[in-house]
């Protein structure tokens, strides 16, 4: 009896294509071909569709158009798992950075007073809309992200989150400290681990492109006071930690506890 | 009584970056319409990063387009350097020059083999091929490698590069990883030069023939190259970096979120075709020889011939780098980067993406971005891209829709659109 393939889908919304890119660029892509089979990847393949069923339905972006808002409950009706790769679809990316903005003053700064027969939203996570099964971070995430996470579904398993910071990554490998010996804004410590703290190797503070560490550890109270001591302001810290965090529930009110806290 | 005709469509035009779809409508008499549909999101690139810290707006930049992270890196990074009076030691330069490279080897690789090569050997994409045409596959895979390796080493990583900054680079690699560098790249030669022959051999189709303006960066030195101040038009005029705005006029068309661009009110090209057309004189080396060898087929009229051009910079970028790897060596050790201090200005960069002309304008103002305007390759070309279509159409509506649906596919394929990036979008 044949055995029946995998099924996957590789759908796109708004984003800048590099979580695919990244997967695309992988050699070990072509030992994963011959056991799956491919219903959507529009950056790879003509014979695709949105609509067809899949086992497992990969969605790179942020929901940042009506378009897109119907597409992704559309994937998750056809779809047995969910996977939400890369900062865009699992924090909504940095197009979500000035959330704070009216949609129609940031439209008014680009487009003018012009209209398009398209209907754009503010960017959101994939997850404000659909159940997301497992989320795949970074930005974009490593290839060995990808090795993990096709790993294990394909053996039927299910990967394990990372639930530690890029610090711990980094004082393995014995970098120098961006923060403490340099004294720059790095988001070491509350970063998602996962990148071997791959900037901090470079001398260059973390920007946390894969995203605020879940399970309620992102200390973000901790660091800010470190920052505080370094001459940052609120609006500052805020601002960094935004980049990649705009939609974390915790993040604006365990900054501000700190600013709150008796100055000396 | 008058037919009545649907539109032929593609949603989701496949084997681009990006989301767009095609619509052509046709009438009595003939093709009526062709729209490029840009459905892909709006992110608001200038708009979110005015107002921030410029390292950190330099971080964000980057992340509009994957497929030319580190040209929009280091675009942006020069902007900024020029806003704030800064210029970079000439060894630094010519690193971020071969940082540029790896992208224009890693992005001209993946267009060619995996986004092009499957229209003209009949699949409907790259991953069917690999039984059969194993040789190319690996060739493709090599030469993309070998980008990608160029942006880990210099860059931090492939995708996003966080490691080319104000002043430089947080780190350099040793003297031992840049010879290995030279090494790679000598070897990869020959892959480079298969290539072109490979694509000389495709089709340039007749039905898209007709006179196209050129637009590309003059290089600053001697050399066909990435960087430069000046813009060059294929009708003989040449402008000042700054003088952008002058020049090309920008516009909201309703069935897409990327303005299009018109020089001097008339649609135009940018990418590698336009700049053979405008710098092949500036070539040397084994690409030198090939352009002379191959000028027919390389030749201004056609977008097609963009797919050619592309290749034979994949032999030109490669000898390139070579020597610029050799003038970093020459001034060995080099100190990765100068303290930058940050003054108020206003900085306009030119240089060349794998795509064509990108424009970066920055102003600075107390540390901050005050203003930003991108304007990217792709943004640039829709609006000639959309011509050819019509052209093609207008060739072939009484036709198999799904054989004009190829075709028309084929002509945008032909221009690599980079649809996230025209996305971004500029302001007015």
């Amino acid at each position: 009896m044949k055995e029946k393939k995998i099924r996957i889908g590789f759908y796109a919304l708004t984003s800048c294509y590099g979580c695919q890119l990244q997967l695309a660029m992988m050699d070990e892509l072509l030992q994963l071909i011959p056991n799956v089979e491919v219903k959507c990847w529009y950056m790879l393949e003509r014979d695709s569709s949105e609509v067809e069923p899949v086992d497992i339905a990969f969605i790179e972006g942020s929901v940042s158009t009506e378009e897109e808002a119907e597409l992704v409950k559309k994937i998750r009706e056809n779809a047995k798992i969910v996977v939400a790769v890369g900062s865009c679809a699992v924090q909504g990316g940095v197009q979500s950075w000035e959330r704070d903005k009216p949609l129609e003053e940031l439209w008014k700064t680009v487009y003018g007073d012009a209209k398009v027969k398209f209907q754009p939203k503010m960017a959101e996570p994939v997850s404000k809309y659909i159940r997301v099964d497992y989320n795949i971070y970074g930005c974009p995430p490593e290839k060995r992200d990808f090795l993990y996470a096709l790993g294990t579904f394909l053996i039927g398993s299910w990967p394990e989150d990372i639930d530690y910071p890029v610090c711990l990554e980094c004082r393995l490998n014995g970098n120098p400290c961006v923060l403490l010996e340099r004294g720059e804004p790095c988001l070491g410590p509350i970063t998602r681990a996962g990148c071997n703290a791959r900037c901090p190797a470079y001398g260059i503070a973390c920007i946390g492109c894969r995203g605020a560490i879940g399970y309620d550890v992102a200390w973000f109270d901790s660091l800010a006071r470190v920052f505080r001591e370094e001459g940052l302001t609120k609006e500052e810290i805020l601002e960094r930690m935004k980049m990649f965090n705009a939609h974390n529930p915790k993040l604006e009110e365990m900054v501000s506890r700190v600013f709150e806290e008796v100055k000396e | 009584m008058s037919r009545v005709y649907l539109p032929i469509t593609v949603d989701h035009i496949a084997r681009v970056e990006g989301k767009g779809g095609v619509e052509i409508v046709v009438g009595d008499d003939g093709v009526k319409e062709v729209k490029l549909n840009i459905i892909e999101g709006p992110r608001f690139f200038e708009a979110i990063t005015v107002g921030k810290k410029l390292d950190e707006a330099l971080a964000v930049y980057p992340r509009i387009c994957s497929f030319c992270s580190a040209a929009h890196k280091l675009t942006a990074v020069e902007a900024a350097e020029k806003a704030v009076g800064f210029t970079p030691r000439e060894e630094i330069q010519a690193l971020r020059e071969v940082l540029y490279i790896g992208d224009m080897i890693e992005s001209h690789a993946l267009h060619l083999y995996l986004l092009v090569l499957p229209d003209y050997l009949g699949y409907s994409g790259p991953l069917h091929m690999v039984e059969e045409y194993r040789k190319e596959i690996g060739i493709a895979l090599e030469l993309k490698n070998l980008g990608s390796w160029i942006m880990d080493v210099l860059g931090s990583r492939a995708i996003h590069q966080e490691n080319a900054i104000l002043g430089g680079f947080g780190k350099l690699p040793d003297k031992a990883t840049l010879e290995e560098m030279k090494r790679k790249l000598k070897e990869a030669l020959p892959k480079a030069e298969y290539t072109f022959e490979l694509f000389t051999k495709l089709e340039q189709y007749s039905e898209v023939e007709g006179p196209i303006t050129h637009l590309a960066v003059k290089p600053g030195g001697n050399a066909y190259g990435i960087y430069g101040d000046y813009i060059k038009a294929s009708d003989g005029n040449e402008f000042p970096s700054e003088e952008y705005r002058e020049h090309i006029r920008e516009f909201v068309v309703e069935h897409s979120f990327a303005k299009h661009s018109h020089y001097h009110g008339r649609p135009f090209m940018v990418g590698a075709i336009s700049r053979l057309v405008n710098n092949a004189s500036l070539l040397y080396g084994k690409a030198k020889e090939l352009y002379e060898g191959h000028r027919d087929l390389l030749r201004p009229t056609n977008p097609f011939a963009n797919n050619p051009a592309q290749a034979l910079e994949l032999v030109y970028f490669t000898e390139r780098a070579i020597d610029l790897i050799e003038e970093a060596l020459a001034k060995w050790p080099v100190k990765p980067r100068d303290e930058v201090e940050i003054r108020d200005g206003l900085g306009v960069s030119t240089t060349e993406a794998p795509r064509g002309v990108l424009i970066y304008a920055l102003k600075v103002e107390k540390g901050r971005v005050s203003y930003a305007d991108i304007i990217t390759p792709t943004a640039f070309n829709l609006a000639m891209m959309e011509e050819h279509v019509r052209m093609m159409a207008e060739k072939h509506y009484n036709d198999d829709p799904e054989r004009l649906k190829l075709l028309a596919e084929m002509v945008v394929r032909a221009y690599d659109p980079c649809i996230s990036c025209s996305v971004h979008v500029a302001r007015l």
